[in-house]
């Protein structure tokens, strides 16, 4: 959703009025009727307590010799008559607290009312008010309240407190404790005591919200709706500029939010503590109060609106000083994992690599520090010496490491892997020359694999570029000895001499291509397709390709294959080859009538691995006077002196098209026996 | 009587194509390099070219690249090169069909045959539509008649033959392992060790292929199955 600046800023008008409304009209609902009247007022416990704490306010003004002093007449107690402080709920009230020699009241002192007698008639012959007194703790009251739940409040008359006597030697402090029994209270109030003491503004105020109560049950729902509305459009389109992808933050945003946040307490906070400055005026606290919940709410939006746009932008960890030390933290100890994981590889490969003794030493070292740190108090010259035996700690660490580098590295090299170069700079001063050797080693053989590589390739092109060559004349060899043959020729040996000159062009032509074959396969120089076949399935199909063939000379094929889908991962083009060329080999080598055996089977290999292999046996017609290894290279066949189409090229083509594609060609000679295995994992 | 035009910087070559085509009764047109080959079929009506790619002046694909800027001629490359990626070359400049030397004379004039059937057929004769005939390319079976006819010309093949044929064309493009062919051919219970699909199927190869080691219909996927090539 797109930003509008113009429904945002409803927005915020609007909440804090819906907040409003449903406070009054809270207020408003709770409110009803109590409070409006002064019978129930007078049966609350607020008007018990306030009633109470109005007395026990005042015995601490007379023990502390607060307010305007008279003597009286009776001249034995002094009397404190209240004037000044007083409020609206001791206007409306009166009473006199005697205690020891003294006494407080608020009555004016007239010539009626000059002796306490007098003022005690004065407070309990009122004609419109309700006594209450208070004599030797105990509580007599005409308000049925104050007489049944005014006890519990009376706590607040036994304190101690700590007064300021004057004499002659100058001012002393002295600490008096009090005790209910020492005040004998007489008091009564006015039924305008429930107006004055606070109410009647609760009143007036309640007064003119009377109307929101009506409506609560409908403005409530509305405004807390409204309000959840205008929030979630706020929190949805908060951050969205026109034109802009993603939240957009300004530099507003990527000031810690913690700093915005006290800021914000700091300025909000300013309106509250004037209040404290200006203690009396109650317009003017009223009018801080608005201006200060304002002054809130005007922050409070603009601390929601950039936390928003953090958590949108997800930025929070990074524009918050918490966040910061968060990533930081996190940071410091990833590097610190890292390490201990590298260190702890180390020490692994240092213990194998016979330097326990330097291990044992340092945790025996690290040891006998701690246990030393347990009975002595010399934690410096510990700290010192532990930090020293960690700086050697870790360069002993560093130097197994490059070590188990470097030999990894050799390792490498000796598996035939020559990727990883090793960085000269990053070794220790005492490895370097070492390195740079291994560098320059590993240079070398890199080069000459690359060479041979560079060579091979370049047989093999010169190989397939000579066969260019040899082709074309062959093409016309075989063609005008073909045309030869389709003439009439009496002399019959002609004939014979032309039959030969075909077989010998024919087999030209399969070697050269063998040839060409043969040298494209055993630099790896084909690209291969591998995927998921069915070896069962290919090698019916080979066999259903040499039937004629086997026929001819009488061969009988058993397959015993245990499952009907044996898959493995190659291609199937040149595993169809690797078959045939093996297929090709029995039609023309095994012995006439004899059986071929082919066998197809699951072995557990190492692990969960399963292989398959793949088993042909045939028996040879001739001797076969030559190792396994030997015909299995170029140009070597069984016969050397055989005069068959065969290019003796077929078992060496089989056996590199199998290692192209992961498996493994075995070939196993056994008297006459001539057994070919085919290994591949299984898939 | 259609021309024929044989492209080959070896003269023997050209010749002995000569003798070949000669006896089927096409008339035989002559070029020496890319040149030479270019001039002739802007001069005569040629209906099909022979082309070699190794040759002096201009070389096979670039000619046979100038040819398909002009005309829609049929053309077979016939080179020395034999590895994949140059038939493939050949195949996308725009030849019909790519063979190797050395050839088999038999082979060429097949395919020479194949395609003037199939490119002086196209737009003259229009074959009557059948609800019975099942076509693939040059491919046709008359499933009414049980025919099959390749190029126009007709096949004979055993019901079986027939059978398996007519199964795979009419689900052409689609691989069938053994046992599926066999399930939907027979009726019997598949017998694991047979390998009579395969045997069969290598006989339909020999009659309707050309060179049945390198079909054009009936392809084989080795490992898992066969399937008629969509054409």
């Amino acid at each position: 959703m797109k930003e509008s600046r113009i429904l945002q800023t409803i927005c915020y008008i609007i909440i804090p009025i819906l907040v409003g409304g449903i406070i009054l009209s809270t207020i408003s609902i709770i409110t009803k009727n109590d409070y409006y009247d002064s019978e129930k007022y007078f049966q609350s416990d607020s008007f018990v307590s306030k009633y109470i704490s109005n007395l026990s306010y005042e015995t601490s003004r007379l023990i502390y010799d607060n307010g305007t002093y008279y003597n009286l007449k009776d001249g034995e107690k002094t009397i404190y008559y209240e004037t000044d402080g007083l409020d609206m709920q001791i206007k409306n009230m009166y009473f006199l607290i005697i205690y020891k020699n003294k006494a407080i009241t608020n009555v004016e002192l007239t010539e009626e009312t000059s002796t306490i007698d007098s003022i005690k008639k004065y407070i309990n012959e009122n004609n419109n008010s309700k006594r209450v007194s208070l004599i030797n703790g105990e509580i007599n009251s005409e308000s049925e309240a104050i007489q049944k739940r005014g006890i519990k409040y009376l706590d607040s008359f036994s304190k101690g407190y700590y007064t300021v006597n004057k004499s002659n030697e100058g001012e002393y402090r002295d600490y008096i404790t009090t005790k209910l029994e020492d005040f004998e209270i007489y008091t009564s109030y006015l039924e305008e005591f429930a107006e004055d003491s606070g109410q009647q503004i609760a009143k007036e105020v309640l007064e003119d919200i009377k109307p929101l109560g009506e409506y609560s049950y409908f403005i409530i729902p509305t405004n807390v709706v409204l309000i959840i509305l205008s929030l979630l459009y706020l929190i949805i389109s908060i951050g969205h500029k026109k034109g802009v992808e993603g939240v957009a933050l300004n530099d507003f945003d990527k000031i810690p939010l913690e700093i915005i946040f006290f800021v914000e307490i700091c300025i909000g906070c300013i309106p509250f503590a004037m209040m404290s400055a200006i203690e009396g005026d109650h317009k003017a606290i009223i009018s801080l109060i608005v201006t200060g919940f304002l002054l809130i709410y005007i922050l409070g939006s603009i601390g929601f609106n950039t936390l928003i746009k953090r958590i949108k932008a997800k930025m929070m960890l990074k524009t918050t000083i918490t966040g910061r030390i968060i990533l930081f933290v996190l940071r410091i100890m990833g590097r610190f994992i890292k390490k201990c994981q590298k260190a702890i590889d180390t020490l692994k490969y240092s213990i194998n690599k016979k330097t326990k003794i330097i291990v044992y030493w340092i945790i025996a070292t690290f040891a006998v520090i701690i246990i030393y740190a347990l009975f002595y108090d010399t934690a410096m010259l510990l700290l010192v010496m532990e930090g020293l035996i960690t700086f050697i700690f870790y360069k002993i660490m560093k130097v197994a490491q490059q070590y188990s580098q470097i030999e990894g590295k050799l390792q490498e090299m000796y598996e035939g892997n020559n990727q990883n170069k090793l960085y000269v700079e990053e070794f220790e001063p005492s490895f370097k020359k070492s390195v740079e050797y291994i560098n320059d080693i590993s240079n070398g053989f890199e080069n000459a694999i690359q060479d041979r590589i560079k060579s091979e390739k370049l047989k093999a092109e010169l190989i397939t570029n000579v066969s260019h060559d040899i082709k074309t004349p062959l093409t016309s060899i075989i063609n005008y000895v073909d045309l030869l043959k389709q003439e009439r020729i009496e002399n019959e040996k002609a004939t014979e001499y032309i039959n030969i000159l075909d077989s010998k062009s024919q087999r030209l032509k399969k070697l050269t291509e063998d040839l060409v074959e043969a040298s494209k396969v055993s630099t790896g120089n084909i690209s291969l397709n591998l995927e998921k076949i069915n070896i069962v399935e290919l090698v019916r199909q080979a066999l259903g390709e040499f039937e004629d063939k086997f026929q001819k000379r009488n061969l009988k094929t058993i397959i015993d294959a245990k499952e009907n889908e044996i898959n493995i991962m190659a291609d199937s083009r040149y595993m169809f080859r690797v078959v045939e060329n093996l297929f090709s080999n029995i039609s023309k080598y095994a012995l006439e009538g004899s059986r071929v055996y082919v066998d197809i089977k699951k072995e557990k290999g190492e692990g969960l691995q399963y292989k398959t292999i793949v088993e042909i046996k045939n028996i040879s017609k001739d001797k076969l006077n030559i190792s396994a290894d030997e015909l299995m290279q170029r140009f070597v066949r069984g016969d050397k002196s055989r005069t068959t189409e065969g290019s003796g090229l077929g078992i060496s083509i089989a056996q590199n098209l199998t290692e192209l594609q992961n498996g493994e060609f075995r070939l196993k000679l056994d008297g006459d026996l001539f057994k070919v295995e085919l290994e591949f994992e299984v898939k | 009587m259609y021309n024929i035009l044989v492209v080959d910087d070896d003269k023997e070559i050209v010749k002995a194509i000569e003798i070949y085509l000669g006896k089927e009764d096409y008339k035989i047109y002559k070029a020496f390099d890319g040149e030479q080959a270019l001039r002739q079929i802007r001069e005569a009506q040629i209906d099909l070219v022979i082309l070699d790619i190794m040759m002096p002046n201009k070389d096979g694909l670039e000619t046979l690249e100038e040819i398909r800027m002009e005309q829609n001629i049929p053309v077979i490359m016939l080179s020395a090169k034999s590895e994949d990626i140059d038939k493939i070359n050949g195949l996308n400049i725009g030849a019909d069909d790519y063979i190797t030397k050395p050839f088999n004379p038999v082979e060429l004039i097949a395919r020479v045959n194949a395609l003037i059937r199939r490119y002086t057929k196209w737009g003259v004769v229009e074959e009557k539509e059948s609800k019975t005939l099942i076509k693939n390319g040059e491919l046709v079976i008359d499933d009414e008649l049980k025919k099959v006819t390749i190029d126009g010309k007709e096949i004979k093949l055993t019901p079986t033959e027939y059978n398996i044929l007519k199964f795979l064309t009419e689900n052409k493009g689609k691989v069938f392992s053994i046992e599926e062919i066999y399930n939907h051919v027979w009726d019997g219970e598949y017998y694991a060790a047979e390998n009579v699909i395969a045997v069969h199927i290598r006989h339909i190869r020999e009659k309707i292929e050309i060179n049945p080691k390198e079909p054009r219909y009936l392809k084989v996927i080795w490992g898992v199955g066969y399937k008629v090539e969509r054409i």
